[in-house]
């Protein structure tokens, strides 16, 4: 089974990041030579890191290799945790929906594997990815761990039900009285739903028994109350019920620092507070004190200074919020930008501000890696280079935080999910025109005006034959009864297809025709 | 560059046609009928005719691939009594002898997906996001000038389904393209239930995304099959407590005993794939997965692996051809791209009247223009799409003992050029271009 997640997860790189990958993932890997930041722990000048099954089983200075291991000579590079993305609606098709209540609706619905969010998630060196509903919610809906690789959301889950989102701040189009009442009248409604269903429980073990309902509404309620099954509820109730019993994580929105005190009130009231991440706005810092004092996680807005202007004197005043909430001893998470062009998409980037403004640079680390992990509840697998966690592993260049530093190579459960070599996006943008290769075959350029002409196949004149295939390239057979047969790996399968449509692929395919690890050997 | 079906036209002109429809239609059904049935001469109370076609070609379609040259098909009591090479069968006394030695016979083509079978202004309604009480059966039209060019296209047996104003929207009604009543004509009712994952429903209330439209399509399928569960139960004695009945659940019954497929409204990648997991892989139903266009096919490594695991699912392609990738700047035949990454159970539809009903074939040719393999094209237009809607045990093959149900041509169906000359149905003429013309 693992086998096969692990085979449909590599087919999944192909098809959506362009980026291929020839055979099945090894199940022991060793990442020798390279600096290792294991954001948790000394970091190691030169070191070996092993993987096996997906799970990192030894990191040190000199790590003894069981023989079937398959060693990746990482020397220069430096090795780092898989980045975590502590927030993001990216992934959905829409931020949220037109529904004030959406206690019962699941991220899951509406996730899709083949956005292209996804693909530069593992370009970004970011391994897991907390796809959640938007802040413009009441309560938005039931969020989720996932991973940016796999076929379905399914492959791609690390942690389902990962919490509830809510919002403290008012919703577009409310004010914020508006915005308490529906979330008081959420839990009013639960209390009442679960009053009802004590009756009607009680009630129906009277039957059961064939007694009589011999007491009033008021007492079968409280004899109702044990008797209620976790199947009796419905979907919206059963999760808001769960949350108010603190068995599920809610992840607040609090937009200004005027709702932090009724966030941290309602949180205390409904039984939540323990579980409870703060979700920040641009100023919401301002109420550092009280998120101090309630101690609870952070999650801090992607614009990292907060600007304002003096409305007297005219006076403009920065504050770099990371800082003063480092400061504060409080434990923070980092967003990427959602604007894929901005600089602040990087996290690293994010975290290399942090330490130019002051912030302790295993602070900062920290904020990308272990503690966003920690708040997905995922602190003990995810987040660090140590042993017992997931092969998770970004190689990058150098230094993580240099912003010369490109991601080489990402590993996810020990999966090579992205390889920059192959990457064949990032060369296409970052060539200079001219310096790519030329295709050997004419027809190239023309092949879609070809295809024009009756009978013309679309793979057929272009430089990838489907090699599952070769006999389609001439004239149609009359009777051909069974499908084409997919290549020996799915891998090869999607590759296959993927590589037929793309020019850039074609370069790709040519290049691996001669490089001689590509002819099936372990990417190692 | 490329030519495409003038679908804005097709569209435009299937609207005014309609308007013109209702019109007289409200007024004149029933005189229409009367006379259709007295033009037509067909009567249910005669015996089907005893016709013995002396052809040059039989396209069997069945598994062995089976094509005979020369061949005589003898049809009797509404079936296909005897099929076989014309140097090798005689033919007996008392059949009427059809001698067309260079035309084919083809199988009669099967839709998976068309709206012109009824009255399309009761294409949709829209009452709320999932609507399992509607059925199409209440808008059946016989005899409707559609239903002749549609088997005057060699299109024998068609699925209507409701449109996919919402994400459950109604059951479909499979319907003979000949027949004077909807008695005639309505071969199963249920044929489906029709389904419409997203692209579409959204535009439902003032919107509505893709976590609210499937958490609230689950929620439906699964109180239905509660629903079912209940009275299996108590069908199979394990409870004395009666479930009420449930006009709007009751006939997702056979749905869930795999009578009948949800046929689906479904393209694009993650679309396709939740079709594919909520309703095959979880819900274990007979699954027809309908347009699957744009990006959709890259979910066939995932339909592989449920085919594997004893799931059903037929890809029956269509109305688009094919997918203009701006990001790859290419184009991808939706038929070809599916068959290329292993989806051995492809077929074809018209979305009529998207795509006129006649045009079947056509759309087969068009997927087969941007890559598909002729011959499959035509199994996606007969077998497949018969086997998809649990027909086969009746049609879908040129063999003995099926219903006589198939097309005269004048060649291969695919090739543009070709017509037919006569469409046969329960083993009864019912479009003869001697008769009357239309191509």
């Amino acid at each position: 089974m693992r086998r096969t997640g692990a085979w449909r997860a590599a087919t999944a790189v192909i098809a959506f990041a362009a980026v291929s990958v020839q055979a099945g993932p090894p199940t022991k890997i060793a990442l020798t030579g390279g600096r290792i930041v294991p954001v948790v722990g000394p970091e190691i000048e030169k070191g070996t890191i092993l993987i096996e099954h997906g799970k990192i089983t030894a990191v040190g200075a000199s790590v003894e290799l069981p023989f079937d291991a398959m060693e990746v000579d990482v020397s220069g590079k430096v090795l780092f945790p898989g980045l975590v993305n502590a927030h993001d609606w990216q992934g959905l098709d829409i931020p949220n929906e037109n529904l004030d209540i959406g206690a019962a609706l699941d991220v899951y619905d509406a996730i899709d594997p083949s956005r292209l969010f996804f693909e530069n998630s593992l370009r970004d060196g970011v391994t897991t990815v907390h796809i959640i509903q938007a802040n413009n919610c009441v309560i938005g809906g039931i969020s989720r761990v996932v991973r940016p690789i796999g076929l379905d959301v399914d492959e791609m889950t690390v942690r389902p039900r990962a919490g509830v989102k809510m919002s403290a701040s008012p919703k577009g189009g409310y004010d914020r009285m508006t915005q308490w009442a529906i979330l008081r009248e959420a839990f009013a409604e639960l209390a009442d739903y679960r009053e009802r269903l004590a009756e009607q429980r009680y009630e129906e073990e009277q039957k059961k028994l064939k007694k009589d309902v011999d007491v009033g509404p008021a007492e079968a309620r409280k004899r109702g109350a044990e008797l209620i099954r976790p199947q009796d509820y419905d979907d919206a109730h059963a999760n808001l019920h769960e949350l108010s019993q603190g068995r599920l994580d809610a992840w607040v929105y609090v937009g200004a620092a005027t709702d932090v005190g009724p966030a941290v009130k309602f949180a205390k009231e409904n039984g939540f507070f323990d579980r409870v991440v703060f979700v920040l706005g641009p100023d919401t810092f301002k109420a550092v004190d009280e998120l101090k004092a309630a101690g609870r996680p952070v999650v801090l807005d992607v614009n990292l200074d907060f600007r304002e202007r003096d409305p007297l004197t005219g006076k403009l005043s920065e504050t770099f919020v990371p800082k003063v909430i480092a400061d504060a001893g409080l434990t923070f998470a980092l967003l990427p930008h959602p604007d894929a062009s901005l600089a602040e998409r990087y996290l690293t980037y994010q975290a290399a501000r942090c330490i130019r403004e002051g912030v302790a640079r295993e602070t900062a680390l920290a904020a990308i890696t272990i503690n966003p992990a920690k708040m997905l509840g995922l602190g003990d697998t995810l987040g660090s280079l140590e042993v017992g966690k997931a092969g998770n592993i970004v190689v990058y260049g150098g230094d993580p935080l240099d912003f010369n530093t490109w991601v080489e190579q990402v590993y996810i459960d020990g999966i090579l999910a992205y390889d920059r070599a192959k990457d064949v996006r990032i060369r296409r943008l970052l060539e200079e025109p001219g310096a790519e290769e030329k295709p050997k075959e004419p027809a190239g350029d023309s092949a879609a005006s070809d295809q024009t002409q009756q009978g013309d196949k679309p793979e057929a004149g272009e430089g990838a034959p489907d090699p599952a295939k070769p006999e389609n390239k001439g004239e149609n057979k009359p009777d051909s009864p069974a499908p084409p047969k997919p290549s020996p790996g799915p891998g090869d399968d999607e590759a296959s297809v993927e590589r037929a449509s793309d020019r850039a692929d074609r370069a790709e395919s040519r290049r691996r025709k001669d490089n001689p690890r590509s002819k099936g050997g372990p990417d190692a | 560059m490329i030519r495409q079906p003038a679908k804005g036209n097709r569209r435009q002109a299937a609207d005014g046609r309609q308007q013109a429809r209702g019109k007289t239609r409200r007024v004149a059904t029933a005189t229409l009928v009367g006379a259709l049935a007295l033009l037509t001469g067909v009567s249910r109370a005669e015996e089907p005719p005893k016709l013995a076609f002396v052809v040059g070609k039989v396209l069997v379609m069945d598994k062995a691939d089976t094509v005979i040259n020369n061949a005589v098909v003898l049809v009797s009591g509404g079936r296909i009594e005897k099929v076989g090479k014309a140097n090798e069968m005689a033919i007996p006394q008392g059949y009427r002898r059809i001698d067309l030695p260079r035309h084919w016979i083809v199988p009669g083509f099967v839709d998976c997906h068309n709206h012109t079978a009824g009255s399309l202004s009761d294409l949709n309604d829209m009452v709320y996001l999932t609507n399992p009480g509607l059925d199409t059966l209440n808008t059946v039209q016989p005899e409707s000038d559609d239903m002749w060019m549609a088997r005057a296209g060699g299109v024998t047996t068609v699925l209507l389904i409701p449109g996919s104003g919402t994400n459950i929207s109604g059951f479909g009604t499979i319907s003979k393209t000949a027949g004077q009543s909807v008695s005639d004509v309505v071969v199963r009712s249920p044929g489906s239930i029709k389904v419409a994952q997203a692209g579409n429903p959204e535009r439902y209330w003032w919107g509505v995304g893709r976590m609210f439209m499937n958490f609230n399509t689950r929620q439906t399928l699964e109180k239905a099959q509660a629903y079912h569960e209940a009275w299996e139960k108590f069908e199979r004695g394990e409870t004395t407590e009666k479930p009420a009945f449930d006009p709007i659940f009751d006939g997702f019954r056979g749905l869930f005993r795999k009578e009948f497929v949800a046929s689906v409204h479904t393209q694009i990648y993650q679309v396709v794939m939740t079709t594919v997991d909520m309703l095959a892989r979880k819900m274990d139903l007979r699954t027809v997965l309908d347009h699957s266009e744009f990006d959709g096919w890259k979910v066939a490594p995932l339909i592989r692996e449920a085919l594997a695991a004893g799931r059903s699912i037929y890809t029956i392609q269509g109305p688009r051809a094919y997918h203009l990738d701006g990001t790859q700047r290419k184009i991808h035949g939706n038929a070809a791209r599916w068959w290329q990454a292993g989806n051995p159970l492809l077929g074809i539809n018209t979305d009529a009247p998207v795509v006129a009903q006649e045009q079947l074939p056509f759309q087969a040719a068009m997927g087969c223009y941007y890559g598909w393999v002729p011959y499959e094209g035509i199994k996606g237009l007969t077998r497949i799409p018969a086997e998809a809607l649990l027909l086969d045990d009746q049609i879908g093959t040129i063999e003995a003992g099926k219903q006589a149900e198939f097309g005269v041509w004048t060649g291969d169906p695919l090739d543009t050029r070709s017509a037919c000359e006569m469409t046969v149905i329960g083993g009864r003429i019912v479009y003869d271009a001697n008769v009357r013309r239309r191509w």
